[in-house]
């Protein structure tokens, strides 16, 4: 089972090098840290896997962007959330693997259909750590809402879920007991952490059926 | 006044907590309201108030938060959304919570500052660079106010 970090913006979208965050995040108590954009890194201890995010608004511009060669290459590839029919059309697409961005959608904009829909094709629903530590006031009540809202339906229809610190600098960065604090924000308890935590590794490397190979 | 005997004086519980970048000088009084803002953000007037936060000291990189037993959780989770003081960038990471400031004195590592610094150009900004163990190097842009930092290691360092 492998903690990992769903989502980090290295240099130069960020201040912190590859490099300096998977040695902050090993630290932190991180086995592995999906890097988003296209940053190459000699593993030190920590797994650097690559992501890639869609940012698209329409089906059929996802359609076309998950067959880019830099989406084809990335180990996680990332669609952000939009309204209610692109979400529930987003989580049945096969190359997709994780709706982020939950927090900044309409209240409504990922529902009982889309989560089942997720759960059928094990599309994980992203949770972000940044709203609730950089927004304050209506803005991360917003977003603790909708990490809620999203918390209730996968312990229904048991979608996975994914924790990301998002953050661009090490100093965003946050590590797993601190994790744990801020998801008891909205409900979540630790076994369900840990569970999204490891949801990359799963996601990466699916359970599957034993193959005898002749 | 006399004061309260033992068994009827408030409990408290207290938070080591480090301060990130290393380099960063703070001011116990900036780090209290930075504190605080986040706590009564975070939880509210009423939880927080009853929590009692404050900073007993800040000094050499590490900052001790105290609070009344039972509410160090809130207070931890509360610590790790503090993203400035004043107008510096900072990051509290929590290292522990003790009864007694004495046993968070033993957990506090100095942190060593190591020789080799100098100044490197990235781009058109010169960057005073500071080295520290396990091969992890901060930059701040040469500068007066507002300055920037870069977060690199040796090895990002050496491929420029």
């Amino acid at each position: 089972m492998k903690i990992t970090d769903a989502g980090i913006h290295p240099y130069p979208a960020g201040d912190s090098t590859v490099a300096r965050m998977a040695l902050e995040a090993g630290g932190l108590g991180f086995d592995s840290v999906v890097v988003i954009g296209d940053a190459a890194h000699r593993s030190s201890g920590v797994e650097v896997l690559r992501g890639a995010v869609i940012g698209a608004s329409s089906v059929k511009e996802v359609l076309k962007r998950v067959r880019d060669p830099a989406v084809r290459r990335a180990d996680i590839v990332y669609v952000d959330a939009g309204d209610i029919s692109f979400n529930r059309a987003i989580v049945s697409i096969k190359e997709v693997n994780v709706v982020r961005s939950i927090h900044a959608t309409r209240r409504n904009a990922f529902d009982h259909v889309a989560a089942r829909t997720a759960s059928e094709h094990g599309v994980a629903v992203d949770i972000s750590m940044a709203p609730i530590i950089h927004l304050r006031g209506t803005k991360r009540q917003r977003a603790l809402q909708r990490y809620a809202d999203v918390l209730s339906l996968q312990r229904r229809y048991g979608f996975p879920l994914t924790i990301s610190s998002d953050a661009r600098s090490i100093l965003g960065q946050r590590s797993v007991r601190e994790i744990r604090g801020l998801c008891a924000l909205f409900g979540m308890t630790g076994a369900e952490v840990t569970e999204a935590l490891s949801s990359i590794g799963r996601i990466v490397e699916p359970h599957r059926p034993v193959r005898v190979v002749e | 006044m006399r004061p309260r005997p033992p068994a009827m004086r408030t409990k408290r519980r207290y938070i080591l907590a480090r301060i990130l970048p290393y380099e960063v000088q703070v001011d116990q009084k900036q780090v209290y309201l930075a504190v605080i803002e986040a706590a009564t953000s975070l939880l509210g007037d009423a939880a927080s108030g009853l929590a009692q936060p404050a900073v007993v000291f800040c000094e050499g990189g590490y900052v001790v938060v105290r609070c009344r037993r039972g509410t160090e959780k809130d207070i931890a989770v509360a610590l790790a959304t503090v993203t400035a003081v004043g107008d510096e960038r900072i990051a509290l990471r929590t290292v522990a919570t003790s009864g007694t400031i004495h046993a968070l004195r033993r957990r506090m590592r100095p942190i060593r500052h190591l020789s080799g610094d100098g100044e490197v150009k990235i781009g058109e900004t010169y960057f005073a660079v500071y080295r520290y163990p396990r091969q992890k190097v901060d930059l701040v842009e040469k500068g007066i106010k507002h300055q920037k930092s870069l977060f690199f290691t040796e090895g990002d360092l050496e491929e420029r």
